[in-house]
């Protein structure tokens, strides 16, 4: 794994049909340069806080987006949610939360742990290739980031 | 004729008048100190004495003391004055026995006036005086007979044609006429009517033919009041044997009859009675016995009486007995107790009883009456009631456990659906769209079609899946009561259809829509469906007539909306509200079928109903009623 290159999205996905379609949807908005997959909670906190096979990596050097499914595998969704935004180091990281769940509790609490953004995947395929290619290009493009690491205190 | 010849002639009158004299009346002549100086024949057989036991003797030797002092001086003073004396006097003879003697006493005078003897004529009129005092005595006693009978009857006398022609002080007194109202009156005038006419008919027949009727009558008084009496008519018959009069005598019973017929009232009480009523002696004997109280214990009549009724007491009741007993003597009567008796076949049975005390007309306490009424059925019942009660409340705390479960269930199947069942469907759609996009133009027109369709299934399964989760959310949400502006909620909905219809020709008519109590999200949702479908079905008319309105029926608030759209046969309503219930294809109109389940099911969570009604091609109403009061 190129662990130490810089990325500029982590990708949670465990659905490979969803993943497939996202990837393709970023690459058609020419936004695939830099794409971390993590296909669970695990993977993507491990990448994140730079354990496991991340080790190598500095946490300082965080993706700048994460585009999180909320159903999966082992650590779920909000779980990983609450891990980015209840750290210092992570908190500031944009989290953009894109599932197929529509129920009030999920979006509620979402908001509640701090994401960003809480897209509901499309069923039509134009409509999910639209929303993912207008969030990538607004989160990677049009948002203002912090434009400085937190460092770990 | 000389004058010896002429005396002569004299002597033999004054002798033949003085035989006449003693032949016909009682002759007795004393001196002035009243010695007997002469006494006839009549005078000695009347008086029972010889004439020697007479002469010389006192005259008051006849003297019977019947008459009083006064009496006797009166005669003495008249006569020692030279004046003739008249009177009847009582007598006695030598035997004791009296005789009446009507008696003139007639004093012969010296010239000096004084008497020289006195002379007394007699006639026996003892007969006489015997008949007087007889009758005298006889009419005391009839008059006293009379006075006894009005002191204790109620006496009329009619003619023979029923006219009064007397009535004692009684008669008035319970007819309450006075005398006047009642002589000369037809008797009928107390009639009561009560009575058949064959029995008046054998009253006149019996009295008529000179017998006496006895029965017994009501009568009215004259204030309308009945009173009843025991009626003996006795005809007084003339010399031909015919009524010359009837006297009518009686006694007043109307207290009896009334104690009759209520004692009978009472009598059928008690036979009729569900109740066992028992009377029973002090000492705990039965003494009687109603049908009822066979039928709850078991005992006939002729068993139960004369027996204790400690028969009917389970083995631990002996103290219960005696202690009941005792009250009942001290006049205690003992109110509504439940306890336990013993049927004669031996099945223990629940009583309510109520045991009073008898009193005697002295008001002495002679016994008792128990009324019992069995009860096992209301305790058996009470005891049922009892546990269901237990089992309800048991039964509601394990289904509302349950039900709880199945709505946890619920979420979780929703949430899962929500998850998991989109993500096949986006890859069905997705993917079909990529092989679309990349592969397209190597494919042939029908292959992309088919791969359309594809896209377009997945597409539509996805909506249902989405209309199927609200229905479910909706279901689930707590309803948030209070009072909705149903005007502003209907304007607020038309303005977020408007861009649906934007550019159609549609004519709206919006009533006066009064405020109502409900779910304001909720009740939004019904207003956003049931305008959708109007706006939907009305597709095809130019102009298309939508019609918002509300009217008040018997205080229940009903809102419609109506569309001059294409209507539904009305054989199928009743599939109109059930989930995924279509009855237009899905060409002609778009859509899942869950908005009108949506509604009911919105309507329902209120309490209310509702309900539509249309023809085919010619529109379409939708009534539905928010239960509750409607709030200006």
């Amino acid at each position: 794994m190129s662990d130490t290159r810089l990325v500029d999205i982590l990708l949670v996905e465990d659905n490979l049909d969803d993943l497939d379609m996202t990837l393709r949807a970023l690459r058609k908005a020419n936004l695939t340069n830099h794409v971390q997959i993590a296909r669970d909670g695990v993977e993507a906190l491990e990448y994140l806080f730079c354990e496991g096979p991340h080790t190598a990596r500095i946490v300082a050097n965080c993706p700048k987006l994460v585009l999180l499914d909320l159903k999966l595998p082992k650590v779920d969704g909000l779980e990983v949610l609450k891990r980015i935004k209840g750290d210092p180091r992570t908190k500031s990281l944009p989290v953009v939360v894109l599932t197929s769940s529509k129920e009030q509790r999920d979006v509620v609490e979402s908001y509640q742990l701090g994401v960003n953004s809480y897209i509901v995947k499309p069923v039509n395929f134009e409509a999910f290739a639209k929303a993912v290619g207008d969030l990538g290009l607004y989160w990677l493009l049009l948002n203002q980031p912090l434009g400085f690491r937190l460092d770990p205190a | 004729m000389r004058p010896d010849q002429q005396l002569k002639s004299s002597l033999k009158e004054i002798d033949d008048l003085k035989a006449a004299l003693d032949e016909h009346a009682i002759v007795a002549i004393t001196d002035p100190q009243g010695k007997i100086g002469y006494v006839n024949d009549k005078f000695c057989a009347i008086s029972r004495y010889a004439r020697e036991e007479l002469l010389g003797q006192d005259h008051r030797i006849i003297n019977s003391g019947h008459h009083p002092k006064e009496f006797i001086r009166d005669l003495w003073t008249t006569i020692a004055r030279g004046k003739v004396w008249r009177g009847e006097i009582k007598n006695r003879a030598k035997d004791g026995t009296f005789y009446w003697v009507d008696t003139t006493i007639v004093p012969f005078l010296h010239d000096d006036g004084k008497p020289r003897q006195y002379v007394a004529i007699r006639a026996d009129i003892t007969e006489r005086k015997l008949a007087e005092e007889s009758l005298r005595l006889s009419t005391k006693e009839v008059l006293d007979l009379k006075a006894a009978l009005d002191e204790h009857s109620i006496v009329v006398i009619t003619d023979p044609q029923g006219k009064i022609t007397f009535v004692n002080d009684k008669f008035c007194a319970i007819s309450q006429y006075t005398r006047d109202e009642l002589l000369g009156q037809d008797h009928r005038i107390i009639n009561s009517g009560h009575h058949s006419k064959a029995f008046i008919r054998d009253l006149w027949t019996t009295i008529s033919h000179g017998k006496v009727w006895h029965g017994e009558i009501k009568n009215k008084a004259k204030d309308g009041s009945f009173y009843w009496v025991d009626t003996t008519i006795v005809p007084f018959l003339d010399e031909q044997g015919k009524p010359r009069q009837y006297v009518a005598i009686r006694t007043d019973i109307t207290e009896r009859k009334q104690a009759e017929v209520e004692l009978s009232r009472l009598a059928v009480l008690v036979k009729s009675s569900d109740d066992a009523i028992v009377g029973k002696t002090l000492a705990g004997i039965v003494a009687t016995w109603n049908p009822g109280a066979e039928k709850i214990f078991g005992y006939a009549a002729a068993e139960a009486v004369g027996r204790p009724a400690l028969m009917l007491y389970p083995p631990e009741g002996e103290m219960e007995e005696a202690r009941i007993l005792a009250q009942i003597a001290r006049g205690e009567s003992v109110q509504h107790f439940e306890t336990v008796r013993v049927r004669k076949d031996g099945k223990r049975i629940d009583v309510s009883v109520t045991l009073s005390p008898i009193t005697a007309g002295d008001g002495q306490i002679i016994g008792a009456v128990m009324i019992a009424r069995d009860i096992t059925e209301r305790k058996r019942a009470e005891q049922v009631i009892h546990q269901l009660n237990t089992t309800l409340e048991y039964r509601v705390v394990e289904r509302t456990a349950q039900l709880e479960a199945a709505n946890r269930e619920l979420e979780a199947f929703s949430y899962s659906v929500s998850h998991d069942l989109r993500a096949p469907l986006r890859a069905v759609n997705g993917l079909a769209g990529i092989v679309l996009e990349d592969f397209g133009a190597q494919l042939p027109e029908e292959g992309r079609r088919y791969l359309q369709r594809i896209r377009d299934s997945g597409d539509r399964m996805g909506e249902l899946i989405d209309d199927l989760l609200e229905f479910a959310r909706l279901s689930r949400l707590p309803l948030n009561r209070r009072t909705v502006d149903m005007a502003q909620l209907v304007q607020n909905v038309l303005g977020d259809l408007r861009p649906s219809h934007e550019g159609r020709p549609i004519e709206f008519r919006i009533d006066a829509l009064p405020a109502c109590n409900g779910d304001a999200a909720l009740l939004k949702q019904v207003w956003v469906n049931l305008l959708s479908n109007a706006l939907k079905y009305s597709r095809g008319r130019t102009p298309a007539a939508i019609e918002i309105g509300f009217r008040d029926e018997a205080g229940e608030p009903i809102y419609f909306v109506r569309d001059n759209g294409t209507g539904f046969d009305m054989k199928y309503a009743h599939k109109l509200f059930g989930v995924f219930q279509r009855l237009h294809r899905a060409e002609d109109f778009e859509g899942t079928g869950v908005g009108l389940a949506i509604v009911r099911r919105i309507v329902q969570r209120h309490g209310g109903r509702v309900w539509a009604v249309a023809e085919e091609n010619r529109g379409a109403t939708f009534y539905f009623t928010p239960a509750g009061k409607t709030t200006s």
